[in-house]
């Protein structure tokens, strides 16, 4: 019972914070750059949360700083879930020699680190926060692919997928009439899971400078109150808003995970009783 | 000629199966599942493939539906009109399941896709293969929903497998091959797993459905089911057709002594079971291979094979008692 309120609290606030991230513009009608007070005000009337070193509102801020950093948890989630999920059924299902040679290169590639890797790769590219979204989303499909392929495995032997064989069902419409729905709930869970990771890795990302400073998100944010001193000064407005807007959306994304690995799994939901 | 009728020769027959054989490899061993198998299936026809687990009868149908898994091994022929099912290309396989040779799968619990409404999946067939648009493809779903007995078709059709009794799943499973109005039906073990009540209803609906002329190849180890079914059968053993001819005559008297065993094993015959166990299909013997359990085995069974010997009547057995 305490599970279900805390899957819907969770979902309460993803709602919350996606609603304010795409009415941005009308909760902070000046932008995240505008210079609307003096430099390093505390939280007062005119600035709930203060402003930065240079007189920015650290809540429009905050609020647009949101769009970006759930954008690039999502879209990279989105991406890694759509590699996963096909790359999965299609090895599972036609199994064979490709699906052989497949699984041994994730082998090779999963044991690797992925920051370290990310890194690694995006000197072949100019970074920015497409192409670093676009290798995330690969290279956390990885462990994806092999999720789902296993699961696969076991629907592709199923009675209804040889009967659907029977009524001569091509193959086509085979994985995405009778296999994909099947997998589904476990693509969910898989997105849910992917997107917390990703979200967070992305404030990382940013904090680190992978992409262009000057964007607003909470990883520049949190990196701006650093390098400028916010930290030094304990100028606590400053640091902890982007701060604890991670740890939010990053909590409430794990607790929906946790909710439906507990529905998949029943191993995982015994003391649920 | 017009379209029904063209894969058919002049005989009617729909299906002929010469020297099949089926054998699947693993590292140590070769399994001979299926061997030498001739059969025919004429236009409304009704033939039993009878014999005990493992004894190839089901690989039998699966290879008429070129649904035989990767590694088996296939000789023979299996003929269809023009074409040999064995050697034609997947698209023209995909083509002819379900639309010409259709099956009705065991009922095993997860033969029908847990996530689909058993109307979209009884409808599935025909939009496949593009006879109809998925509307009217529902309508007919529903119409012959209603015909296997569901009072309310269109709220069945709305439900999801697990709604249904084992009973009425087979029901369903029955639908999905007849909807495309096969020539060939293959019924795998209609009525595994049901009881004796449900069995009998089952099997009603079955004989009714196929009354009209409709050509039916059933899969079973029940003779009652042989019997209540079809006027021809073939006793299988071990991946060889041991005794074929018209079902009344082989039940009133059988020839071979495995089927004489099989009938004396029914209930209503005192329930006398046929001694020892059939041969490993991966070690078959050389000679004839009931020889072991055969209360009537001659000296030359040992070490020579029977052929298929024509007796009296049409009917054919692998038994030298008849050489």
């Amino acid at each position: 019972m305490s599970r279900k309120i805390l899957l819907w609290v969770s979902v309460a606030v993803l709602i919350v914070y996606i609603a304010v991230a795409s009415a941005a513009p009308l909760i902070a009608p000046q932008g995240p750059t505008a210079i609307t007070g003096r430099p390093l005000d505390p939280p007062g009337a005119a600035h709930p949360f203060g402003t930065n070193d240079v007189g920015q509102d650290i809540f429009a801020q905050l609020v647009w700083g949101a769009r970006i950093t759930l954008l690039f948890g999502f879209f990279s989630a989105g991406l890694s879930v759509l590699i996963s999920t096909t790359l999965g059924i299609v090895l599972g299902y036609y199994g064979g020699i490709v699906d052989e040679v497949a699984c041994r290169i994730i082998d090779v590639v999963l044991p690797l680190p992925t920051f370290v890797l990310l890194i690694v790769l995006t000197t072949f590219f100019t970074p920015g926060i497409l192409v670093v979204s676009l290798l995330m989303g690969l290279l956390s499909s990885i462990m994806g692919i092999r999720i789902i392929r296993s699961q696969v495995l076991s629907v592709a032997r199923t009675s209804y997928v040889e009967g659907a064989k029977a009524i001569g069902a091509s193959d086509f419409h085979i994985m995405s009439r009778h296999i994909l729905p099947n997998v589904m709930p476990l693509v969910t869970f898989r997105f849910v899971s992917a997107s917390q990771h990703l979200l967070v890795m992305g404030v990382g990302l940013s904090f680190i400078g992978m992409w262009d400073t000057s964007t607003v998100d909470w990883g520049t944010m949190i990196q701006n109150a650093y390098s400028q001193g916010g930290l030094a000064l304990g100028l606590w407005w400053w640091i902890l808003p982007p701060g604890i807007a991670v740890v939010g959306i990053s909590l409430a994304l794990a607790m929906i995970g946790y909710s439906f690995e507990d529905t998949f799994n029943p191993r995982v939901g015994v003391n649920r009783i | 000629m017009p379209a029904t009728q063209d894969p058919r020769d002049e005989a009617g027959e729909v299906i002929r199966i010469t020297g099949l054989r089926v054998s699947f490899s693993t590292r140590s061993e070769t399994i001979r599942a299926v061997d030498r198998v001739d059969l025919t299936i004429k236009a409304g026809d009704t033939l039993a493939l009878i014999g005990e687990s493992g004894c190839g009868k089901t690989v039998t149908g699966m290879a008429m539906l070129g649904l035989l898994p990767q590694n088996a091994k296939i000789s023979g022929a299996i003929r269809y009109g023009d074409l040999d099912l064995l050697s034609a290309p997947d698209r023209t396989m995909q083509q002819i399941r379900g639309k010409e040779i259709a099956l009705i799968s065991q009922n095993s619990g997860n033969a029908l896709n847990p996530v689909i409404k058993v109307g979209d999946q009884i409808a599935e067939p025909l939009v496949i293969h593009r006879l109809f648009a998925v509307q009217d493809a529902q309508k007919e779903a529903i119409r012959l929903l209603s015909a296997l007995g569901f009072e309310e078709p269109e709220r069945a059709a709305a439900q999801y497998p697990h709604e249904f009794s084992g009973g009425m799943r087979e029901r369903i499973l029955i639908a999905l091959a007849l909807i495309c109005n096969p020539r060939l039906i293959i019924a795998d073990e209609p009525t595994a797993g049901l009881d004796a009540q449900v069995k009998a209803h089952t099997l009603r609906l079955i004989k009714a459905q196929i009354a009209g002329n409709r050509t039916l190849f059933l899969i079973t180890h029940d003779l009652g089911t042989a019997e209540y079914l079809c006027n021809r059968i073939a006793v299988m053993y071990a991946g060889e057709i041991v005794e074929c001819g018209p079902t009344r005559d082989v039940l009133a008297m059988p020839l071979h002594p495995y089927t004489q065993g099989l009938i004396a094993s029914l209930p209503s015959a005192g329930l006398h079971p046929i001694p020892g166990m059939s041969p490993s299909p991966a070690h078959l013997p050389p000679g004839c291979r009931f020889y072991e359990r055969c209360p009537a085995a001659l000296d030359r069974c040992d070490c020579e094979h029977p052929e298929l010997f024509e007796a009296k009547n049409g009917r054919r057995v692998r038994c030298f008692h008849y050489d």
